[in-house]
């Protein structure tokens, strides 16, 4: 039960650093990108093969995860900067269908579709911190710091001049504010945060696979940021807390046959999303809109 | 007196829409400006072209004799050009606060430069700015859960706090009341009165003869005669054009 529990924690603190860096592009950019899970993708990639190839150092992976991310964000930047609403969106939808088919293929970095199989334990600075309870600790550890920061920025007149820009480009604009910049930057500091969590994610799953880094990973992820409310530090957590342990306390219930445990919870996951729409668009954590 | 904003045979066409043709504006500094004309005479359009927001088919547009003909909108406003929109543009999710702040926040990089100090004043500047188009008891409200006039002020105000040399006001009193609207002359006035140059679009003709100097008549996308508002505003042809166009 402790082994159980430790996992979904672990799981849910993964997911948390993922669903606050799309936080970073939907609720303060106001970019809706659908191919979020390509950038958890790349840094998974990317810490699996520092891994395997060289030194199994968490950490250092985390930064090679959030490096390559960064830079792969410009493929994101590049539609986000030219396109605006459901245009972009359906460029972002491009962008990870292209994505998948890479990670498909591409065999000598990806492992094509069998994955990256037999990633070492972790370390940190040489100690072993793969046990379930280590490897909690520093990933909470690196939950805290990204939060901290986003927080920090979101603050200060960077968060304002991006919210600025979700609100009105051509008046953010008109104020003096370099509107492809910001965006460029805002990007690569959330597809950034995407990879750290997709290195985490590789140490933690010991293997990787593209099954991970489709469109319903995408899906999933842009529903807990606006179930748990934009826009906010608490929303996307409480979003990761929903949507990870509703299925875990579904499987639960008595009454539910198991072989329609997957059916039961699309619906009331689908019900619950509506409802939620409807009586609270701002999201959970959110304010009335 | 200096010409700080100046506009040369500015042409613009949309498809085959002629919004603005070879039209030459000056703001003269410390003169305000009145353009008036009736609807779709090109009146934002020439705003818009002024500010970098539309690029121009033809024409220059100049900033302290330098031109700023395709310069992107956050330059030339970092050149002290201030606007506003006819449909106001705030930034809505965000409080009345922020939106002054994010308007007078210079380069939003990761840090402010000038530290503390310069964070107070500008701290400072945005409390006057509320003050002054009343919105201090609104402050941490959000711009869109304001009510109309508060929500014009709070445009004015965004404006107001960047300390910006030229404004341009894209008719920044439509639908005020009264007591708003004779605020709104006052803010006017005390700008003018600190040096502040300014261009407004406005149908209100009793506000054009409180606040112009100067009156630039559109129509159709040309400017037919500019001058002294009397000689603008007496002119029954203009007059003919301006309210012929506004009774359909
Ligand atoms: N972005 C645009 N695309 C196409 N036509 C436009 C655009 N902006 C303005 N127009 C047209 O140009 C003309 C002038 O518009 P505008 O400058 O908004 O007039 P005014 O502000 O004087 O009422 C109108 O006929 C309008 O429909
Ligand atoms: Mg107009």
């Amino acid at each position: 039960m402790i082994a159980y529990l430790l996992n979904l924690a672990t799981l849910a603190t993964i997911f948390g650093i993922l669903a606050a860096s799309l936080n970073v592009l939907i609720g303060y950019a106001g970019i809706f990108s659908i191919a979020h899970a390509v950038f958890f993708g790349l840094g998974a990639y990317a810490g699996a093969q520092l891994a395997l190839q060289f030194i199994p150092d968490v950490l250092l992976a985390c930064l090679a995860g959030g490096a390559i991310s960064a830079a792969l964000s410009l493929c994101l930047a590049l539609p986000a900067l030219r396109v605006r609403g459901e245009y972009f969106v359906a460029a972002s939808l491009g962008l990870q269908m292209m994505a998948v088919t890479v990670f498909s293929e591409a065999h000598a970095l990806t492992g094509g579709h069998g994955g990256l199989v037999g990633i070492p334990p972790a370390t940190l600075f040489g100690a072993d911190v793969s046990g379930p309870a280590p490897f909690l600790v520093f990933a909470l550890a690196v939950l805290g710091l990204l939060l901290l920061a986003v927080r920090l920025l979101m603050r200060g007149s960077f968060g304002r001049a991006l919210m600025a820009i979700r609100d009105s480009e051509s008046a953010a604009e008109a104020f003096g504010k370099d509107v492809r910049a910001l965006k460029t930057l805002a990007v690569a500091l959330g597809c950034a945060m995407a990879g750290v969590a997709g290195a985490l994610f590789a140490f933690y799953m010991a293997f990787v696979n593209v099954e991970s880094f489709t469109l319903e990973q995408s899906i999933l992820v842009m529903a807990m940021v606006i179930i748990g409310g934009t826009a906010t530090l608490a929303g996307p957590l409480i979003g990761v807390l929903l949507l990870l342990l509703l299925p875990a306390g579904l499987s639960f219930l008595p009454f539910i046959p198991p072989t329609q445990i997957g059916a039961v919870q699309q619906l009331i996951y689908g019900l619950a999303m509506t409802l939620l729409m409807i009586f609270r668009p701002a999201g959970i954590a959110g304010g009335r809109r | 007196m200096g010409v700080p904003f100046s506009i040369r045979g500015l042409d613009k066409k949309f498809g085959g829409l002629a919004a603005v043709q070879n039209v030459d504006l000056d703001l003269q500094e410390g003169v305000t400006t009145a353009l008036v004309g009736p609807n779709g005479a090109g009146k934002t359009t020439l705003f818009n072209l002024a500010t970098g927001h539309i690029i121009p088919d033809g024409g220059e547009v100049l900033l302290d004799g330098k031109s700023v003909l395709g310069q992107s909108p956050h330059l030339i406003a970092r050149m002290g050009v201030a606007r506003s929109f006819q449909d106001l543009r705030l930034f809505g999710r965000m409080s009345v606060r922020d939106n002054v702040r994010a308007a007078i926040e210079p380069t939003a990089w990761l840090w402010q430069p000038g530290g503390g100090s310069a964070a107070r004043k500008r701290e400072a500047a945005v409390d006057a700015a509320l003050d002054r188009c009343g919105l201090t008891k609104q402050a941490d409200a959000r711009a869109v859960d304001l009510a109309y006039a508060e929500r014009k002020f709070l445009s004015v105000a965004r404006i107001l706090a960047t300390g910006a040399r030229i404004w341009l006001l894209d008719e920044p009193a439509s639908g005020l009341d009264p007591h708003s609207r004779a605020r709104f002359v006052q803010l006017v006035r005390d700008a003018v009165a600190e040096g502040v140059t300014i261009c407004l679009i406005e149908h209100n003709l009793d506000i054009v003869t409180e606040l112009a100097d100067r009156i630039a008549f559109l129509d159709r996308g040309a400017k037919l005669a500019e001058g002294a508002p009397q000689e603008i505003l007496r002119d029954p042809k203009l007059i003919g054009i301006y309210f012929g166009e506004q009774r359909t």
